[in-house]
């Protein structure tokens, strides 16, 4: 949960979506841009650590990675409770990886509302050729819920670290928000924020991606 | 992990300086992207920096690898490996220095650049504060005291905190059960300990200088109360989750079967899974959560660490999860619900720093494996059946597998189109299916058949077979077995209608009947019991297949119906008169495995058959490792059972191969609690946590001990002398329990000495005697009656009253006992003497008395350990100090060798550590 404790906001990120849409390599690809994987100190992709500055905000972004296999659907909850963000990658050449992504959604929202800032990723945008989701339809539900949609190639590193990035601005404006007509923004109290619609629509016009 | 490092960059005045005084040379960085590093805050001691000193600290990424190999604004060759930065200097060693953090800066308009956090300057000649650095990490209780130790300059903060935790314990002696109310209470304990830690001069000032201080004293004050409030804390919590985890243990035990690949785990990943299992099953002897998600996380970085051929296999989240399950799964641990909420919710120090860490991530992942199973999603145990078909997959089988794990009925569906033979194997899944009348018609009709064959019965077989045949003299050559048909065929490879016929007819006699076997010696009555087919179990059972046919492991299929919770087979079979004490391979009677498993259905099942059946089951039976059913009911937590059990009679205090008993496995008070009930006239069990015994070499100063031990084993042979000793065993029960309850007077009676002249009249008691013979009244009451009761007595489990009384540490009764003759160095079955039952329980008025009284100091118990020992084990300061006015002997080791002094450091009580130290050295000064 977003704390801003010393300046420095933790942020918790969780990645969703099925398995073998590359979520794992989105997230490599992003921490590893500096350290390659050998120096990485820890071998496991599952939880990584990264640090960033935005105009002397200092975020600590908290990323954990999720099983996508759907036996273990039922354990989301678990994992996505007091995230901040949340991830949701699809294969832009497997349409059934498109719909998993919509329930997902569908949970997130009924589960925590708008506390949560949603990303859908379109991956494998090396592979636009075999592209099975159309553009439009990709764009325009992720508008419908409220989240910002990003086409990312985690082979020819291709639009993660924008992802990433308009990822933190966004948890940072509502964090920021939340505190302002929060003023004590505790854990129980940040649910019942009531603006649900604004942050949606705003984050929609801000930035909209497009190969 | 939690204790990483970190600092504000911006705030840091190496950084400040760069970026206010020197821009040109800061924007320059930024758009090169070159590094800049920034030695720690108070790692320089200087406020003056140069424009060398900054150039020394930006790196520019060399051409040909840009990830490894840098030089420095000040011409100097740098590399990068494994988050150290080496600068090769022309003199002496190359200089080194560790990136603490890496952090990306962007600036307004997006323009990314790095910034390395790094532990001290890169440059050689700058003068190095001597701020003391501090570890990056605490990763043991050892590295929170010597924090907290060396940081305060001495152990006040440790004794405060130790004072804080015994003054809690005495305000509550029993902790609350409810995990709300504990949390609170030990939350605000922890606030307590806190607030003490940081009246501390020296560490309130080094907390303010840096954040990370005060994380890391946070971190080592909740560990350090963790570690002193443990034992009592884990079994509130233990009791508290009694549910939760003995659920959670039915789920496993039933799963204890499963395999890796059940679990589409990789195979890469096989070779690593029992080196993460043996640290994973380490958990429980760690007593902070600090430790225990260490042991978390080094289990994981395990699973990681694949050489296959010596390729790095990064983990992700969808090979992690199973794996974790697997390891759950197979570690053995009966209170997996407990430490998550141990872990879960005991954790103070890391509030405010949010949901994000790594060690919520691991704890999360913990409570999400355990949820996995919980909840029953994990596709049950493989049948024992599926080891053998999978084991020999063809394409064929393959694809029936995958029908098989879509839906049952349909594969069964297709399989009957299919027209598949009437194999073995097409009965057992019709038996799955619940086919009654298939499996039945097919049974049946191959029965006649072979009926048949053996019979010479022509008639069936010709009324099958008229038309293809019009042959009558094959019918003579029927009895033969496979080898010799071969021979009687045209040619082994001919398929006139003749041979075939042949052929077929043989083929009948191997079709499955109610006795065949597969591979694994299962019969179609084992396989309708792993089941739970009752219908079917009914008609096998009907058609005489034979209810006591054991399979490889010796099951029969009542093994099976008992461990998979079928109430209904299991019933069946027992009417049908199976061997309810049947033990299988291991030992293991039905009884067990219906206890394993936690099936209380089928444990009631099999009392009441025996109790209304008038049969002999045997409750206390043990398997192979010595576990009773009431051992393996009281260590996987089922409440239920214990009861029935212990009403069943039972026995709670028999011990296994490894020397514990049912209360030893007992975790929580539910538990401990159903235990007790059952010996309400006995003792108060007293916990005594050895793990080594060693035949005792038993004192035979009392030959009724002896006496006894075989009457009870050889079930009673009532004669004068076995009734009498059983009524003094009931006496002796009843002096304990007076003890027990504190009442001098009354264990006085029972043991026929006069209380009275014991304690005015001691004088008297010990003057002189009119005549060695005289049993005038003055005589007479001096001497204790106790010509049919022996003062030392021992009950079952070898306490005599004088331990007992050491125990309780009541002076004055030992003082009775000492003069009534009581032998003071009397061993009990666990070979303590009342010395070191005083030493556990620290008492140290008994202690000297006891010693002045001719006990042994250096005395051993079974599992070696002296008086010293116990009391270094338990902390007991009190009994430490007076046993050491008594010259013990320091070098002794006991059963883990060990010294007393070993014991203490590993338990870290530090007063006893000092205490046993200061005498050493006082000895060594006197030789």
């Amino acid at each position: 949960m977003s704390t801003a404790r010393n300046g420095t906001h933790n942020f918790k990120v969780v990645l969703l979506g099925e398995g073998s849409v590359g979520k794992t390599s989105l997230l490599l690809r992003y921490v590893e841009d500096k350290f390659n994987e050998r120096h990485t100190s820890t071998l496991q992709a599952t939880f990584l650590n990264k640090k960033i500055n935005l105009n002397d905000k200092r975020i600590n972004l908290a990323i954990w990675d999720t099983a996508g296999q759907e036996k273990f659907h039922a354990l989301g909850p678990i994992y996505y409770r007091n995230s901040n963000g949340a991830i949701l990658v699809y294969d832009i050449t497997e349409a059934d990886s498109f719909v998993k992504v919509k329930n997902w959604v569908k949970e997130l929202r009924r589960m925590l509302g708008s506390d949560i800032v949603l990303i859908i990723a379109g991956n494998k945008i090396d592979l636009e050729h075999e592209q099975a989701v159309p553009t439009e339809e990709a764009e325009s539900f992720s508008k419908s819920v409220g989240a910002q949609h990003y086409y990312t190639s985690a082979k020819v590193n291709y639009g993660i670290e924008e992802l990433f990035l308009v990822l933190a601005q966004l948890m940072l404006q509502k964090f920021e928000q939340g505190s302002q007509t929060n003023h004590e923004a505790s854990r129980a109290s940040q649910v019942l924020i009531v603006d649900d619609d604004e942050p949606a629509h705003r984050s929609c016009c801000f930035n909209s991606s497009r190969m | 992990m939690e204790g990483a490092y970190d600092e504000i960059i911006s705030d840091n005045p190496f950084f400040m300086e760069l970026r206010n005084e020197y821009t040109n040379l800061f924007q320059h960085c930024i758009t090169q992207s070159w590094i800049i590093c920034v030695p720690r805050i108070g790692s320089l001691n200087t406020r003056v920096f140069t424009i060398e000193d900054f150039g020394a600290h930006i790196l520019v990424p060399s051409e040909e690898l840009p990830e490894t190999h840098y030089s420095t604004l000040t011409e100097k060759q740098v590399t990068v490996n494994n988050k150290v930065i080496t600068l090769e200097l022309t003199k002496g060693l190359p200089l080194q220095s560790h990136i603490l953090f890496e952090e990306t800066f962007y600036t307004e308009d997006l323009i990314k650049y790095k910034v390395w956090c790094i532990e001290s300057s890169l440059e050689p000649t700058a003068t190095t504060s001597d701020n003391v650095v501090t570890k990056d990490c605490l990763v043991s209780i050892n590295d929170c005291i010597d924090l907290l130790w060396t940081q305060a300059a001495g152990r006040q903060v440790l004794d405060q905190i130790e004072l804080n935790v015994q003054i809690f314990l005495k305000k509550h002696p029993t902790l609350p059960i409810a995990i709300g109310t504990l949390k609170e209470a030990i939350s605000e304990l922890y606030t307590q300990c806190l607030q003490t830690t940081l009246q501390n001069r020296r560490l309130r000032e080094k907390s303010k200088a840096s954040k990370h201080i005060l994380d890391n004293i946070k971190l080592a004050v909740e560990s350090y109360m963790q570690h002193l409030l443990f034992d009592t804390l884990f079994k509130s919590i233990c009791t508290s989750c009694a549910y939760e985890d003995s659920h959670l243990n039915k789920k496993i035990r039933n799963m204890s079967d499963i395999q890796l690949r059940d679990l589409e785990i990789k195979k890469e990943l096989y070779h690593a899974v029992p080196k993460a299992k043996q640290i994973l099953s380490k958990i429980d002897s760690y007593n902070t959560s600090l430790e225990k998600n260490l042991c978390l996380k080094q289990a994981l970085n395990a699973v990681n660490k694949i050489d296959n051929s010596n390729n790095v296999i990064i983990l992700t989240a969808d090979d992690l999860l199973p794996v974790f399950v697997f390891l759950l799964i197979k570690s053995g641990l009966p209170t997996w619900y407990s430490q998550l909420t141990y872990m879960k919710e005991f954790r103070f120090s890391g509030v405010g720093r949010g949901d994000g860490d790594e060690s919520s991530f691991l704890i999360t992942t913990l409570e999400a494996v355990i949820e996995h199973i919980q909840s029953g999603a994990l596709a049950g145990p493989p049948d024992p059946e599926s080891h053998y078909y999978e084991s020999n997959l063809t394409e064929e089988n393959l694809q029936d597998n995958k029908q098989r794990k879509s839906s049952l009925t349909e594969s069964i569906a297709t399989s009957e189109t299919n027209c598949r033979e009437e194999t073995l194997e097409y009965v057992f899944e019709l038996i799955k299916a619940n086919h009654t009348e298939l499996v039945q018609d097919i049974l049946e009709r191959n029965q006649k058949h072979l009926k048949s064959i053996q019979q010479n019965e022509k008639s069936i077989l010709k009324i099958a077979l008229e038309e293809t045949m019009n042959n009558n003299d094959l019918d003579d050559e029927d009895s033969n077995s496979d080898t010799e048909i071969y021979q009687k065929l045209c040619h082994p490879l001919c398929n006139c209608k003749k041979c075939w016929f042949k052929i077929s007819k043989n083929l009948l006699k191997t079709s499955p009947t109610t006795s065949s076997r597969d591979s694994h010696g299962l019969t179609p009555l084992h396989v309708a019991c792993i089941h739970g087919k009752a219908a079917i179990v009914e008609i096998l059972l009907d058609m005489g297949a034979d209810v006591n046919a054991t399979d490889l492991n010796e099951c029969i299929p009542l093994h099976y119906a008992a461990s998979r919770g079928h109430q209904n087979a299991l019933l069946l079979l027992l009417h049908s008169g199976a061997n309810i004490n049947y033990p299988n391979v291991d030992k293991n009677t039905p009884l067990h495995l219906a206890v394993n498993n936690g099936h209380l259905n089928c444990v009631k099942a099999l009392i009441y058959f025996a109790e209304h059946g008038r049969k002999k089951m045997r409750i206390n039976c043990v398997n192979e490792i010595g576990n009773t059913p009431l051992h393996l009911a009281s260590k996987w937590g089922y409440e239920g059972i214990a009861r029935l059990l212990i009403e069943n009679g039972a026995e709670p205090t028999l011990q296994n191969k490894n020397n514990k008993s049912a209360f030893d496995y007992a975790h929580n008070l539910r538990i401990l609690h159903v235990l007790k009930s059952s010996t309400p006239t006995l003792f108060e069990y007293i916990h005594i946590t050895s793990s080594d015994i060693k035949k005792l070499n038993c004192k035979s100063d009392n030959s009724e001990i002896f006496k006894l031990g075989k009457i009870n084993f050889k079930n009673r042979d009532i004669s004068n002398n076995a009734s009498k000793a059983v009524e003094n065993l009931k006496r002796i029960d009843r002096v304990l329990q007076a003890i027990t309850y504190g009442d001098i007077k009354l264990a006085c009676f029972y043991l026929n000495i006069d209380y009275e002249t014991n304690t005015e009249d001691r004088l008297a008691s010990k003057g002189p005697l009119c005549h060695p013979l005289c049993e005038c009244q003055f005589c007479k009451k001096t001497q204790p009656q106790i010509a049919d009761f022996d003062i030392n007595f021992a009950d079952t489990n070898g306490f005599t009253a004088l331990h007992y009384a050491a125990r309780f540490g009541m002076e004055d009764l030992c003082k009775i006992l000492l003069n009534n003759k009581a032998n003071v160095n009397c061993v009990n079955k666990k070979g303590q003497n009342p010395l070191h039952l005083a030493a556990i329980y620290n008492k140290s008025n008994v202690i000297s008395l006891l010693l002045d009284n001719g006990a042994n100091i250096n005395s051993i118990d079974s599992a070696g350990s002296t008086a010293l020992h116990n009391s270094s084990d338990m902390g007991n300061i009190g009994a430490t100090k007076v046993l050491l006015n008594y010259n013990p002997d320091l070098s002794l080791l006991d059963g883990t060798e060990k010294s007393a002094l070993d014991v203490a450091k590993k338990k870290v009580h530090l007063t006893i550590i000092d205490l046993i130290e200061k005498y050493a050295s006082k000895l060594d000064k006197n030789k």
